[in-house]
């Protein structure tokens, strides 16, 4: 187990490499000049060429690109161009509120959807098992930036219920909490959708396998077949598929970051890239790029040991 | 985010049965195991949130007791990380910690010799001094800032112009962890001037060339200026704006070019305590500011971009005072809220059309003019609404500053340029455009260019001119304009006085690409170097303000840039608070908050 | 990266009868009535798409800044914008470019992805290594990420926002296409053409593609609502078609700043856009469900 962890790493390697080297490439082949975006109306080419220099990026760019590769192999992950504070401390601050609010909208989504696909499996071809289905196809057709919008309209325009505004600090969990509200549900409704659909034909697909007509032939209630039996085998995707879910949710945090304006992960990856900062940037694109990995790892792991077909040899 | 590939693989997935009770509790396991994770992690990183340049200033919260109480040792700054609602009771004893939300992302700058956009000018504004200061809330007059007065000039035998400054005596700097307080002496305004005049460490080298800087004695210093000039045009040069702030030596050296940046230390009434990214900085009171100890506790310069964000932050009063939208709409409406007032005040940020005279189809003055009688500045002025904006006749903004042209005296001349689409047409035909041409031009993103782009796409579109724009982000409008991407610029720019403002736009040596210095004029004009060298030296105020408005008079009739309205500063407030000084117009372009601001 | 889509390529079992089930098919999706709801709905939208011009009350680009942000009123349903414009003409000229977008980026995307799948499926070796690394790599970043990046390298504008939306798409069909082709690789029949010496080309055009062809439309329809979705949070975020054309997106993003004066600024397109996608995803359901015999029981 721990060797075939090993293993994955080691292959995701290769591609964290070149991940690494396109994200470089892109972020400087991008039109735009930190300098400028440092400077800004006041912006005379003297200035600019000086700031540039000031910020390395007149050095040529092998340079900088074995700068970044070492400095992250040394575990650096560089300073921002502009503040020149280092990358670390900012992702730092920021990361917490991304991931408490992906797991926040994982979480919703599964405790909602799942009850919601069972009943709807079961109910098949009721009208509640139609008013679920377009639910839900409602809740995935949802642009998530706009039902951010509905909700900063309703909940706190209009009600003032909720915050609108940023985050409130781990340290105050009562307002921490309060701030996550609004966010996570907008988040939490794609996930919901995700769940319900995939509970549903779970389930369907289990009702109609042989061993639970086995079950039922038995005699086994079909209260007890279908907790006893087929829910638990319609966890198993559920299960497997939350690593999909979760990198599918981190990108549409960036556009819940950017409505309620959170501080965030996404929202300081679209600052960076408003102000051209190409270290800040493919800093940033590098923590992502280790969160999907670990992410699969994991989602790989669990996938092994829900599917014997899969060894670890 | 394919659902088919997902419920596929739910369904390949479930129909195996072996080995389901094993996967069952690994199923249960994991949401409970990133429940725990997420713990974990926030957890962690909220101890890692003190992201303080200097670690230990752990016994320099004095200032603020009660922060200190609450802080106690284990976490000297987790407090100051993130938005606290409960800012204000917690301070309450020693006084409140004025919550400013300002209109930007994250910090920049905080180096006063670099810092050029206005969220970083107004936090160097409250931590730094110049040698003489714009009156608080009125940039018309400039009085003694570190200066015990502002001093006339003398001539000394080379025939060279000297400012003689005696400093204030007993101005000290703010504490530091590698710096104690020290009292500032001639020895740092020679270090500042000398640093500011200095291209690598100072954006505003240009303006302090041709001057040297003398000790006399402790108290004293001359500034040489290799060519007279007027006060109106010296002054700003070592007042607070720009270049004129006034670095402490020991502190810069200490703390060094980098760090200093974003964790400057000054002598004004704020100093710097703590910046959180894209969050807040924070400032706490200075005890020993010279005027005297300031009688807020302190200043969280919040970044909050969200302009919804921040209205209903002031609404619940977790912000007191909060950049505003440039907008008659917003003034009315956020005005009339309950416990709230907004300020609409200069200086106003000219918003002006500049045409590269060599780029065809503009090289053809008819063709420049067509424009210009094409464009509806009522129209321009109407997308922003009165207060807010006002127009102007001429690049130089004339109420603001001496040097511009009145309405009625732009009129006498014919160079209003009023809405006039005939005119417009035949102009254009004249020129052998009788189906008008294509242009395609470059915008930013801001709403301010924006607006003003895509009315003007709305309106040369009346005379067949088919606009086609590509907005950018600003910093790359900024780029691509000075590479002469446009033939026609929109810009939106305050300079302090007139001659910024005509030399950096139409004096031949700024012109970019191909200019001595290259700035932001993207003429290609040169035809106005006399004048506003001629005005540059000319030491009578009066005459001066005439050969500004004759050249500006020239921009017009040789229709080189067309003056479309300036825009106003917009701030709210909560009614209790005061800024200690009456709203005219503010250089810093925020509402200044001083020693003698208070929230009641 | 995104190994854990590694065993996509039992996801979608090739040919599975649906070539000869396809009578079957279109009667069980006719019969599916959420999915004609959905057909309806996208050709109502289609409608108002080529129809604008005559549809729409007003001009979707006349400005009038003094009456900039009116609420709505009998002339104008939905209120005015930031410039004066008519918001519901603008919703209604919306629809074009999110209906080109949609479309073009799954043809291309889904082309691109198909070829690249197929290819490594069939060729194996190098180039098999070489472009599922290349899909790997794209597949590591949510969609959202992937067209930001390559947005912010190209600048915005329709071609560009088609281009970046195709290839954050391919991928997934790559996936596909590429798993598809390993086991239709090893059947019978076209080891038998193999054997008797059908080249590479034409063996891929008149045997592999044809085979998966219902399993890349399927995939094609559900993703057009993914990017029309996407194209409106990129156009969200500014990274949008230049004006003065109006895009769904872009208007969300404008109204945003008013909701307080003008609600529906933001409303008005939000819903539409939010029937689209719907519509879409209602169709692409439906379809699949018609054309995948285990759905059906």
């Amino acid at each position: 187990m721990l060797k075939y962890s090993l293993r994955r790493i080691l292959v995701s390697i290769p591609t964290l490499l070149a991940v690494f080297t396109i994200i470089f490439i892109v972020v400087r082949v991008a039109p735009g000049d930190p300098a400028y975006a440092a400077l800004g109306d006041y912006a005379s080419e003297d200035a600019v060429e000086r700031l540039r220099e000031r910020m390395g990026l007149d050095r040529p760019l092998y340079v900088q690109y074995f700068q970044f590769l070492f400095g992250l192999l040394q575990g650096d992950l560089g300073h921002s161009l502009i503040t020149q504070q280092p990358i670390s401390q900012q992702v730092a601050v920021v990361l917490p509120y991304t991931l408490q609010l992906t797991f926040a909208g994982i979480i919703l989504g599964i405790i909602l959807g799942v009850p919601l696909g069972v009943l709807t499996a079961v109910r098949r071809n009721t009208w509640f098992d139609y008013f679920g289905r377009v639910f839900s196809l409602t809740g995935l057709s949802f642009p998530i930036f706009f039902l951010a919008i509905l909700m900063i309209y309703f909940f706190s325009v209009q009600l003032g219920m909720f915050p609108a505004l940023g985050a409130a600090p781990f340290s105050e969990p009562i307002s921490n909490l309060h701030h996550l509200v609004l966010p996570a549900i907008s988040l939490g409704v794609i996930m919901f959708a995700y769940v319900t659909r995939m509970t549903r034909s779970a389930i369907l697909n289990v009702l109609s396998d042989d061993y639970i007509r086995t079950a039922r032939a038995k005699g086994l209630t079909e209260r007890k077949v279908l907790y006893g039996h087929a829910l638990r085998s319609a966890l198993v995707p559920i299960v497997s598929l939350v690593g999909i879910f979760t990198i599918s949710l981190l990108g549409g945090s960036v556009l819940v970051e950017e409505v309620f304006a959170r501080p965030g992960l996404g929202r300081y990856m679209i600052g960076a890239m408003k102000q051209n900062d190409y270290t800040a940037l493919q800093s940033i694109m590098v923590i992502y790029a280790i969160i999907i990995v670990i992410i699969n790892l994991i989602t790989d792991l669990v996938y092994g040991l829900v599917d014997p077909r899969i060894r670890y040899s | 985010m394919s659902t088919e590939k997902f419920n596929d693989l739910a369904l390949s997935l479930s129909s195996r049965r072996e080995f389901l009770k094993r996967a069952m509790v690994v199923g249960l396991a994991i949401p409970a195991g990133g429940a725990l994770l997420a713990a974990c992690e926030t957890d962690d990183d909220d101890d890692d949130v003190a992201v303080e340049p200097d670690d230990d200033d752990d016994d320099e919260v004095d200032v603020d007791d009660t922060d200190d109480d609450v802080d106690d040792e284990e976490e000297p700054d987790d407090d100051d990380e993130m938005p606290e609602p409960d800012d204000d009771e917690v301070e309450d004893v020693e006084g409140v910690i004025l919550q400013l939300g300002m209109n930007a992302a994250d910090v920049g700058t905080l180096d006063p010799h670099f810092a050029a956009t206005t969220n970083d000018r107004t936090v160097v504004d409250m931590v730094f001094n110049g040698l003489v200061r714009y009156k608080p809330g009125d940039s018309n007059e400039i009085e003694p800032d570190l200066a015990v007065e502002v001093p006339e000039p003398e001539e000394n035998e080379d025939g060279h112009q000297v400012w003689r400054f005696e400093i204030r005596q007993g101005v000290m700097t703010h504490p530091h962890p590698d710096v104690d307080s020290y009292e500032i002496t001639a020895d740092d305004i020679i270090f500042s001037l000398e640093q500011s005049a200095d291209p690598d460490r100072s954006a505003y080298a240009g303006e302090l060339s041709g001057m040297t800087f003398e000790r006399v004695d402790d108290y004293t210093v001359d500034v040489i200026v290799e060519q007279p000039i007027s006060p109106a045009l010296f002054l700003p040069k070592v007042a607070d704006y720009a270049g004129g702030f006034v670095v402490p030596m020991q502190a810069v050296e200490a703390i060094g070019d980098d760090a200093f940046q974003t964790n400057p230390v000054g002598t004004g009434p704020f100093r710097f305590e703590s910046y959180t990214p894209q969050d807040r900085v924070r400032l706490l009171a200075h005890e020993d500011y010279f005027r005297g100890e300031p009688e807020l506790a302190g200043v969280d310069c919040r970044y909050v971009p969200d302009d919804s964000s921040r209205e209903l932050a002031l609404q619940t009063g977790e912000l007191h005072v909060i950049g505003g939208t440039t907008d008659a709409i917003w003034v009315d409406r956020v005005d009339q809220l309950d416990d709230i007032t907004v300020d609409v005040f200069g200086v106003g940020e000219v918003a002006f059309l500049t045409f590269n005279v060599e780029a065809e189809p503009f090289d053809d003055i008819r063709v420049r003019q067509a424009i210009a009688y094409a464009i509806d500045r009522d129209e321009h002025l109407a997308l922003f609404g009165e207060p807010a904006a006002q127009n102007v006749y001429s690049l130089v903004p004339e109420p603001l500053l001496p040097g511009g042209l009145t309405e009625e005296e732009a009129r006498e001349m014919d160079l209003t340029f009023d809405h006039d689409p005939d005119r417009a047409r035949e102009l254009l035909a004249e020129a052998g455009y009788e189906d008008g041409f294509e242009l395609e031009l470059v915008s930013s993103e801001m709403e301010a260019y924006l607006r003003n782009y895509e009315s003007m796409q709305a309106t040369l579109a009346d005379i067949g001119i088919d606009l086609s724009l590509q907005v950018v982000d600003h910093s790359t409008m900024h780029e691509q304009i000075r590479q002469e991407v446009n033939p026609l610029v929109i810009y939106i720019a305050w300079r302090p006085n007139a001659d910024v403002y005509l030399t950096r736009f139409a004096h031949s040596s700024t012109r970019v690409v191909i200019g001595d210095a290259p700035d932001t004029n993207f003429t290609r004009y040169t035809e106005l170097d006399d004048l506003i060298e001629e005005a540059r030296v000319e030491v009578d105020p009066d005459r001066q303000e005439e050969i500004w408005k004759e050249a500006n008079a020239q921009l017009l009739e040789d229709m080189v840039i067309y003056p479309l309205h300036f825009l106003n500063q917009v701030y709210a407030r909560r009614d209790n608070v005061d800024y200690g000084h009456e709203l005219v117009s503010v250089m810093a372009l925020y509402p200044q908050i001083t020693e003698n601001t208070t929230i009641s | 990266m995104a190994e854990s889509n590694a065993d996509s390529k039992e996801l979608l079992q090739p040919s599975r009868q649906i070539l000869t089930a396809r009578q079957r098919a279109w009667r069980s999706f006719s019969s599916n009535r959420t999915a004609v709801v959905g057909l309806a709905l996208i050709a109502v939208l289609v409608l108002i798409a080529i129809a604008a011009p005559l549809l729409s009350p007003h001009d979707p680009l006349a400005q009038s800044a003094v009456n900039r942000l009116e609420t709505p009123s009998s002339d104008h349903w939905f209120g005015r914008d930031h410039y004066g414009r008519d918001i519901m003409s603008r919703v209604m000229y919306g629809a074009r470019i999110a209906l080109i977008v949609g479309i073009a980026s799954v043809a291309f995307g889904g082309a691109l992805g198909t070829i690249m799948g197929v290819v490594a499926g069939f060729k194996g070796g190098r180039t098999e290594t070489v472009l599922m690394r290349v899909t790997d790599v794209l597949l590591a970043f949510p969609d959202l990420i992937t067209g930001l990046l390559i947005l912010a390298v190209l600048g915005a504008g329709m071609w560009k926002m088609i281009f970046a939306i195709g290839i954050t798409i391919a991928p997934r069909f790559a996936r596909i296409a590429y798993g598809a082709t390993l086991s239709i690789k090893e059947m019978d029949y076209i080891q038998a053409a193999r054997a008797v010496g059908v080249k590479d080309l034409r063996m891929l055009t008149f045997h592999v593609l044809p085979n998966m062809l219902g399993d890349i439309v399927v995939l094609g329809s559900l993703w057009m609502a993914s990017a029309i979705r996407l194209e409106a949070s990129l156009s969200f975020i500014g990274l949008g078609v230049s004006p003065p054309t109006a895009t769904w997106g872009q208007m969300i993003r404008d109204g945003t700043h008013q909701l307080a004066v003008q609600p529906w600024f933001a409303f008005a397109p939000g819903i539409a856009l939010l029937i689209a996608v719907f519509a879409f995803n209602l169709a692409g359901d439906g379809l699949r469900d018609a054309m995948d015999p285990r759905a059906q029981s």
